[in-house]
């Protein structure tokens, strides 16, 4: 390789990594904190820019990680109380908020360990707590705050520079611009790509090896660290630990910045942040005309501001703008990468047993699944076919029987550990994530099995993460192109047909690089065209070397497709065998078949 | 004994008004699945529009309103607040459930609560207001208290608990045996159902949102005289009456009280409580039952807290 294809290599993996509009945002800020300010209140632009830096990762909770966090004041005040402690015992400045940032990570933990693996609503009630526990704390205990006149922090230097107001507003625009670069990267990568699945479809994204609770523990703990930081450099600029400060009323303005700004975007924050700063400046006028204390206003305002802005159903002021101005893009430039051959498999399941209360819902079912071949479990419906599948994933445990894989037990074995083992299942209804593209669908599944993906090496874009996230491009692509999706790649899925959507589910799956593929009724809702495609997938399929269980209602496709089959009624296995065997099964006429003809 | 004594004519009163608050929640969150945090300013909105009415904003001493203006005053402030939860309902959480936003409500219900909070402190700037008392308990014992063995305790503590629960179990009998009561039990089973049935889901759900806010402010506003009030009172009182609720997983009415009044008694214990040198104080009364509550739930979260992973 010369030198120029490494260097347009490189380039091309920044800007995958990072994003150029990123680039360019944190051009623009670096430029804007060269120029001087002056006439304006340098004081609170920078007091407004380090709140943005807060919002930024608050909207990364909220926006990216589906968790509506009313703690971030909170942890705001974590990183200044503790920046302003250190900073009192003579940390230097910088180390001092950057330690602000772990204590206020710390508590992010601790409250994410709670409530991340929460829906929203009871994120919602649980942040809420958390937030008025601080504010007690704060409010209570002398120790914390600094007691009645606040606890004083006046740091001499801040990395030797004189700690005016203009170098905050200097330090505090390079942090939104660098929480800014952050955020992009983050949401573009698979860390962000798998916590947005698992927001928008908790189901589908476990069943593709997702582990949802680990990756929104790490966004809401990220969150609280930015948090921290803002408030650990923004409490050097008040000069005092304000016990007043940081309690819910600061979670509020924060989650109305998110909001107004729009959550789902990096910049949304920032923008709703300064959109509520002008909107204390009128408070401030109002104050003077009518001779009280502007504090009173500022609530009452930014309240109003995000009623208005709610009430015209906008996602916020940045998602509104970007609508404007989106052409269509063009299609993703990456090449597909050949996929190989999936090693051999033998799953076998001995007298599995699954009952729901009273309800027996599968019993004595045994079943074989070998590569190279296609099974297909038919029946009535609620005759146990969707419960077995669940069983076999791992989503239910079975009261009785095992599931053994190449010789492996395999019963207990949760199903994200089944989905790295190989043995992989789609979801029985349209289970795509609806606001991701096609190829990010792929991409959660083709996650699954990166190891160099973490938030933090894709952060700072290590060579390998780099490689590593290029191979995962590559494989998503090859699973899109295995169903003859690459040409939607980077249309929303929820814009995609139904038999598109159900083809997508598979692609997923594909990416995960299983051996074996439970389906859970790929067909429903095919057309004559779309059974056709189907059919000749699943045919490839097999012939590519994969074991393929599929819960089938259509009975012309099983016996177009199928190897085995076995018949399920009410719950137990009614027979079992190839196609033409089982069609001539006289129990089986008499229970299903007979009324519908083969 | 004496110490059960202090801690239960202490946190009793306290505790019954957590629990109608507590009641209320637990009924929003089963008719709509949303945590109403506007409901404790919404009752703070009640408190001092009685105030208001029965004694302006200037300084008040407990004795100087009449018992007919007092009832009066009470009227108007339980009207505001029923029609202000209501309207909470109708403005900022109905317009959201619809599109399934769920930062939508969270948005709609907090900027109402900030947005009552700071229009409260802008009539109300002062950090503590006497409360008018129209029920003269000061004639009784000495100065309104009663001695019991080394224990002194206002006798009005007595008549809250008692009113709460009255509230209490007419709001479960109202939820169990009126038609309005069991259309909201439909609609909580089932909200589909209930529509297709003919339940006037909007109607009612509107109707619980104001009867949440205006029950539990009767009991609050019965509280008030007990101690100086200001616009946090209401807050606070939506924020511990959420934590007993969350307690009891959003649980039927008579359970929520009972959750209430506990989280009072815990408060009121841990400010008595002195084990050896060890004083806790009332600031750790204000943490560590909140603390609790999140180390509960996270140990043992109810079902529908967990993602529905099918």
């Amino acid at each position: 390789m010369t030198t120029v294809e490494a260097l347009r290599d490189a380039g091309r993996d920044a800007r995958l990594a990072w994003g150029l509009g990123a680039w360019l945002a944190l051009g623009t800020l670096l430029l804007a904190s060269l120029v001087p300010v002056s006439g304006i209140r340098v004081d609170g632009l920078a007091q407004t820019g380090y709140l943005a830096v807060a919002a930024v990762g608050l909207g990364f909770a909220v926006g990216i990680g589906g968790m509506p966090s009313v703690a971030q004041g909170a942890f705001v005040g974590f990183g200044a109380v503790a920046a302003g402690h250190l900073i009192d015992w003579g940390t230097p400045a910088v180390v001092a908020a950057v330690l602000g940032a772990l204590t206020a990570g710390v508590g992010g933990v601790v409250v994410g360990a709670a409530v991340a693996r929460f829906r929203p609503v009871y994120v919602v009630a649980g942040t809420w707590i958390a937030t008025w526990i601080f504010a007690f704390a704060l409010d209570g205990f002398p120790w914390l705050s600094g007691g009645a006149r606040g606890l004083t922090v006046s740091p001499d230097e801040i990395v030797g520079l004189e700690p005016t107001a203009t170098l905050h507003y200097e330090l505090a625009l390079g942090l939104v611009a660098v929480s800014l670069l952050a955020h992009r990267t983050l949401a573009r990568s698979s860390f962000g790509i798998c916590l947005r699945a698992a927001g928008q479809r908790p189901a589908a994204a476990v069943a593709l090896g997702v582990r949802p609770e680990r990756l929104r523990l790490g966004a809401f703990a990220g969150a609280a660290a930015v948090g921290g930081l803002a408030g650990g450099f923004a409490v050097q600029l008040d000069a005092v630990v304000d016990p007043d400060a940081y309690g819910a009323s600061l979670s509020f303005t924060l989650l109305v910045g998110v909001l107004v700004g729009g959550a789902a975007t990096a910049l949304g924050p920032v923008v709703g942040v300064f959109a509520v700063g002008a909107l204390s400046l009128v408070a401030d006028a109002i104050a003077r005309l009518t001779g009280t204390e502007s504090a009173r206003f500022s609530p009452m305002l930014a309240a109003l501001l995000l009623l208005s802005v709610l009430a015209t159903g906008s996602e916020g002021i940045v998602p509104a703008i970007a609508a404007k101005l989106r052409r269509s893009r063009a299609p993703e430039p990456d090449r597909a990468a050949p996929s190989g051959r999936p090693a051999n498999a033998r799953l076998k399941a001995r007298g599995l047993e699954k009952r729901f209360g009273e309800l027996v819902a599968v019993r004595d079912l045994d079943l074989e699944l070998g590569s190279q071949r296609v099974a297909a479990l038919v029946g009535p419906n609620g005759s146990g076919k969707t419960t077995a599948l669940r069983v076999l994933a791992g989503t239910l445990l079975p009261e009785r029987g095992t599931i053994s894989l190449d010789g492996r037990e395999l019963t207990g074995t949760p199903a994200n550990e089944r989905v790295e083992l190989g043995l992989v299942r789609t979801l029985q209804s349209n289970a795509v994530f609806p606001d991701l593209t096609a190829l990010e669908n792929a991409l959660v599944g083709a996650s699954l099995r990166r190891r160099y993906g973490g938030a933090l090496r894709t952060l700072f874009a290590t060579p390998k993460a780099r490689a590593e996230a290029r191979e995962t491009r590559a494989r998503a692509l090859a699973a899109l192109a295995a169903v003859r999706l690459d040409e939607r790649a980077s249309a929303l899925a929820g814009t995609l047909t139904g038999s598109e959507q159900r083809l997508l589910m598979i692609a997923s799956a594909l990416a995960t690089e299983p051996r074996l593929l439970l389906l859970d009724e790929p067909s429903a809702g095919a057309g004559r065209a779309e059974l056709d495609r189907l059919a000749e997938l699943l045919g490839r399929l097999r012939a590519e070397g994969f074991a393929v269980l599929a819960v089938e209602h259509n009975l012309r496709l099983v016996r177009r497709i199928a190897d085995e089959v076995v018949v399920l009624d009410a719950g137990a296995p009614l027979a079992s065998g190839t196609p033409a065997e089982v069609v001539g099964d006289r129990a089986v006429r008499a229970a299903y078949l007979g009324r519908q003809s083969l | 004994m004496h110490f059960l004594l202090q801690v239960v004519v202490s946190g009793l009163a306290a505790g019954c008004v957590y629990g109608l608050v507590a009641i209320g929640h637990g009924l929003v969150y089963r008719l709509t699945g949303t945590v109403y945090l506007a409901l404790g300013d919404v009752i703070g909105l009640g408190i001092f529009t009685t105030l208001l009415v029965a004694a302006g904003t200037g300084p008040v001493t407990q004795t100087s309103v009449s018992t007919g203006r007092f009832l009066l005053a009470l009227a108007v402030g339980v009207v505001v607040c029923v029609v202000a939860g209501a309207g909470g309902y109708l403005f900022a959480v109905q317009p959201f459930l619809q599109r399934g936003s769920t930062l939508g409500w969270v948005g709609g219900t907090l900027a109402l609560a900030f947005a009552i909070h700071a229009a409260i402190e802008s009539f109300f700037p002062r950090s503590g207001y006497v409360f008018p008392d129209p029920i003269p308990f000061r004639r009784l014992g000495e100065a309104g208290y009663v001695v019991v063995g080394d224990t002194s305790f206002q006798v009005r503590t007595v008549y809250v608990a008692g009113i709460a629960l009255a509230l209490a179990a007419l709001a479960a009998l109202a939820i169990d045996r009126t038609p309005s009561g069991r259309g909201m039990q439909a609609i909580a089973s089932d909200r589909e159902g209930a529509l297709v049935v003919g339940v006037p889901v909007e109607r009612l759900v509107a109707l619980a949102f104001g009867l949440a806010g205006g029950v539990a402010a009767v009991a609050s506003i019965t509280a008030a005289p007990s101690a100086p009030v200001s616009a946090d009172t209401g807050t606070l009182l939506g924020v511990k009456g959420l934590a007993a609720a969350l307690v009891v997983r959003f649980g039927p009415a008579w359970l929520a009280f009972a959750a209430g009044a506990a989280y009072g008694l815990l408060e009121a214990a841990i400010a008595n409580v002195s084990l050896g040198d060890l004083e806790l104080g009332p600031e750790y009364s204000a943490v560590i039952p909140l603390a609790l509550v999140l180390l509960l739930v996270a140990a043992r979260p109810p079902r529908d807290a967990l993602e529905d992973v099918e």
